[in-house]
């Protein structure tokens, strides 16, 4: 194997998913032992691109070159095999374990079938002892803190022997001194012939750490450059967002009316600070932030669905917390896990439609079918959710046919207050400006709308009032109108002040 | 594209059944093949008679397996329902005892009036059930390691009462009237009438009521039916006091036709009914199957089961053919509900 300079070379690089082209025509080079930095807003491509390289997903087409050689993994095991190790955000350490056990798990040696203690394992507790001496090879990692569990991962990952080892929002959830510790220790790493492929949204880290970024945009890439050569957090910025046209975001005709919502001062152990802010009728409110910035805790805790502290005033009443309750105040959630949180997958689409609203469809308790049927059809015919049958799974619906049947869902709750987390998330853009008119045209019912995202662009096309989140605090409050600053709005939700 | 497509084709609204209606289905042509190759081989097994006993003979499993089936529709087991069976029997006839009239201890009880006596074994069977709810619901501990404590726990009671032997005198006479009395003119119990109103009743449960509904919602996914607005805790408590009620009744029954109330009656029945929901499609991971398709499997137990015997096999053999039926059934609804999908 002759030393090349790039450790990694990526080639025309294209996934696509049904409807969905999600990493297109990519191709940029890592250079050996440097710290290189992804970068992107969500759904930019960053983590379908980090599932090929570390084998979960399959390339539709493009190459891949690892120390020269082609590299195409199949699973998760093999890419470790070849040298690509990952610290996802869900650390993968077994917390009933010791330190020890979790490093060697997988290579234990054993004679007669008990374990014994060999030279590999005494090099590789080293290797935890060389990263990190504060951390006991025979403490359970059970009593760790986060980010100490994630010295163990590193541990781990450097003990498989990596070239590479990426690092996805490894700071996420940990506090700022340890955030400090753990850029030690991956300078260190580099200097220990150890490439780190990292990705954050905290834009200042990139400055600190970095020596390469990668801007994605949109599945396409955008640059690939020394992080010397960039001069501030805005010229970033303005890569990751590019010329976004933001299309035509029409003000309400009519000033809105009566507040219908009032939340004062909650808060909860994700949400900092105390969260405060109105909604009025007929208006469409979006809450905007990246990962992590308490969007989706935020909206269960107005749900009811997560305990909370403070107040929650609704139609001039204060609201007693609890899904059931809140559906019957005239409040419905669409979550942000559609399969998982909002859709009953193996039941029919007539099975899942009417379920917020049984008693419109029954009286004494029985089930009227008729009307569940005709619910059912009128939905469909609605919301055009593409199907053959009332009786067809939701599970076999495409992502943008199942989140309409969520959406159904809530919209056969007639509540006068619809918060959507995530609505169009991993959806094709057809389903989605459907999805838009049909909030736009609640709106005009007079019906209030909170939309949750994480996209710029979603926010920027229908809210009138835009609320910015980051880190669980409420960072800023703005007027929708023509001239938004989108980079003023960046800066803000990725922590500048 | 797709959208003009489905716009010219008329929604389809009820040419498929359901996959429940379906399994059942299945489950009917197995049992009548099972009867048909019986009828072959075992003489008389065709008689009106023995077809009578096939149903009769089943009453108790099924009415255990009223409340197991919808347990397990939303995910969870009760295994607990063998032993509430024992514990309600031996309560009812120690409540029903007279009080102080012999030197043997378990002759004397609390000498209740009957009705009385019922009313309070009953409230226990449903405390075992209110234990179950409660460390289900509000200790998140799984169903199948709760209810295998209640199961020992309401037998253990039994055993207490009991001596661990059983109770069996002074007892008034009406205690032994409701199990044995039949309709006028049939050899067909009142308990196999109360069987079949409950299985009617729990039909139209399932298939009709909004609460039948949430009870699917519940086991296909608790957390949409949570943010769907659905009480999963007060739905599962309600069940699980059911599923016990439904296993007093069915002890209480026992207890009087026997007149007595023994500590080991009843024992594996909770796996009994287990086995039959299973034969009835019943999937374990909730949110699928019926009261009816359980109905059927115990069908198909029963005529496995005395096939057996009427083939002269010895009753060591019983428990292997319960075993091949089981799986037999299992593979083929697995077998024809992937073929379904296409």
């Amino acid at each position: 194997m002759k030393p090349n300079e790039n450790v990694l070379e990526i080639k025309n690089l294209v996934k696509d998913f049904p409807g969905v082209r999600a990493v297109n025509n990519v191709s940029f080079d890592i250079k050996r032992n440097t710290v290189h930095c992804l970068v992107g807003e969500n759904g930019a491509g960053k983590s379908t691109l980090i599932k090929i390289l570390t084998g979960v997903y399959e390339r539709t087409s493009g190459q891949i070159l690892l120390n020269g050689d082609e590299y195409n993994p199949h699973n998760p095991r093999e890419a470790k095999q070849k040298g690509i190790s990952t610290l996802f955000q869900e650390l993968n350490v077994v917390d009933q374990l010791t330190v020890e056990e979790n490093l060697t798990l997988g290579m234990e040696d054993t004679t007669f079938g008990f374990l014994r203690k060999t030279d590999k394992i005494n090099r590789i507790v080293s290797v935890m002892n060389s990263i990190e001496p504060s951390i006991h090879p025979r403490s359970k990692v059970s009593t760790l803190s986060v980010a100490q569990k994630q010295i163990v991962e590193i541990a781990k990952a450097v003990a498989a022997e990596s070239d590479i080892i990426i690092m996805d929002e490894p700071t996420a959830a940990i506090s700022e001194g340890e955030i400090a510790h753990l850029f030690n220790i991956i300078r260190r790493l580099r200097e220990n012939n150890v490439t780190v492929i990292y990705i954050s949204h905290r834009l200042d880290e990139i400055f600190e750490l970095g020596d390469y970024v990668t801007v994605l945009r949109d599945g396409g890439h955008i640059a690939t450059k020394p992080v010397s050569e960039i001069q501030d957090r805005s010229e970033l910025i303005k890569m990751m967002i590019g010329k976004t046209v933001f299309e035509q975001y029409t003000p309400p005709e009519e000033d809105c009316k009566d507040i219908i919502l009032e939340v004062k001062n909650l808060s909860n152990h994700r949400l900092k600070g105390g969260i405060n802010f109105d909604v009025r009728a007929g208006e469409i409110v979006g809450f905007y932030g990246l990962v992590g910035a308490g969007k989706t805790e935020l909206a269960r805790a107005i749900f009811g669905a997560d305990p909370y502290e403070g107040e929650i005033i609704f139609k001039g009443k204060k609201l007693s917390p609890g899904p059931g309750k809140s559906i019957a105040a005239g409040i419905a959630l669409v979550p942000e896990e559609r399969r998982t949180q909002g859709l009953f997958t193996i039941l029919t689409i007539r099975g899942n439609i009417p379920v917020m609203n049984l008693e419109n469809i029954s009286r004494n308790g029985f089930i009227n079918a008729t009307k569940e049927r005709n619910v059912t059809i009128e939905y469909i015919k609605k919301l055009n959710i593409v199907t053959d049958s009332t009786e067809k799974e939701a599970a076999k619906l495409s992502g943008g046919n199942q989140q309409k049947v969520v959406l159904s869902k809530c919209l056969f709750a007639n509540a006068d207050l619809l918060m959507l987390d995530e609505p169009t998330r991993g959806i094709d853009v057809g389903a989605k400006s459907e999805i838009y008119s049909i909030i736009r045209q609640l709106s005009k019912q007079g019906k209030s709308i909170i939309i949750f995202s994480s996209e710029l662009q979603e926010i920027m096309n229908i809210c009138d009032s835009i609320y910015l989140m980051y880190d669980g605090t409420l960072r800023s409050t703005l007027r929708n109108s023509c001239d938004v600053d989108s980079e003023m709005i960046l800066h803000i939700v990725t922590g500048g002040e | 594209m797709e959208t003009n497509q489905t716009k010219a084709k008329p929604l389809a609204l009820s040419g498929k059944m359901s996959n429940e209606t379906f399994i059942t289905f299945l489950m009917i042509g197995v049992l009548l093949f099972l009867f048909a190759v019986a009828a072959v081989f075992v003489p008389n097994f065709y008689q009106p008679r023995n077809i009578l006993n096939l149903v009769t003979n089943s009453w108790y499993i099924i009415i255990l397996g009223i409340g197991v089936t919808f347990l397990l529709i939303t995910g969870n087991f009760d295994l607990s329902v063998g032993g509430v069976i024992a514990m309600t029997g031996v309560l009812s006839v120690y409540f029903s005892q007279a009080a102080n009239v012999s030197q043997n201890e378990l002759a004397n009880g609390l000498g209740l009036p009957y009705g009385v006596a019922v009313v309070l074994a009953l409230i226990c069977a449903m405390g075992i059930g209110a234990v179950n709810s409660f460390f289900v619901v509000r200790i998140k501990v799984p169903s199948i390691i709760v209810t295998l404590g209640t199961m020992m726990l309401a037998r253990g009671i039994a055993q207490i009462v009991t001596q661990g032997a059983q109770r069996n005198t002074s007892l008034p006479d009406v205690f032994g009237v409701i199990g044995n009395v039949s309709i006028p003119g049939t050899p067909v119990k009142i308990s196999v009438v109360i069987m079949i109103l409950l299985v009617i009743v729990a039909f139209i449960f399932e298939r009709m009521t909004v609460h039948g509904r949430r009870t699917y919602l519940i086991g296909a996914n608790a957390e949409s039916a949570r943010l769907s607005g659905v009480n999963v805790n007060r739905h599962l408590t309600t069940l699980f006091i059911l599923s016990s009620l439904l296993a007093g009744i069915t002890g209480l029954l026992m207890a009087s036709e026997f007149k007595a109330g023994i500590s080991n009656r009843a024992t594996g029945y909770e796996f009994d009914a287990l086995v039959i929901s299973l034969l009835g499609g019943v999937s374990i991971a909730g949110g699928f199957g019926s009261v009816l398709g359980m109905f059927v499997g115990a069908l198909i137990l029963s005529v496995v089961t005395s096939a057996a015997t009427g083939l002269l096999l010895s009753p060591d053999w019983q428990f292997t053919l319960k075993a091949i039926a089981v799986f037999i059934a299992i593979l083929s609804q697995g077998y024809f509900l992937s073929r379904r999908k296409g």
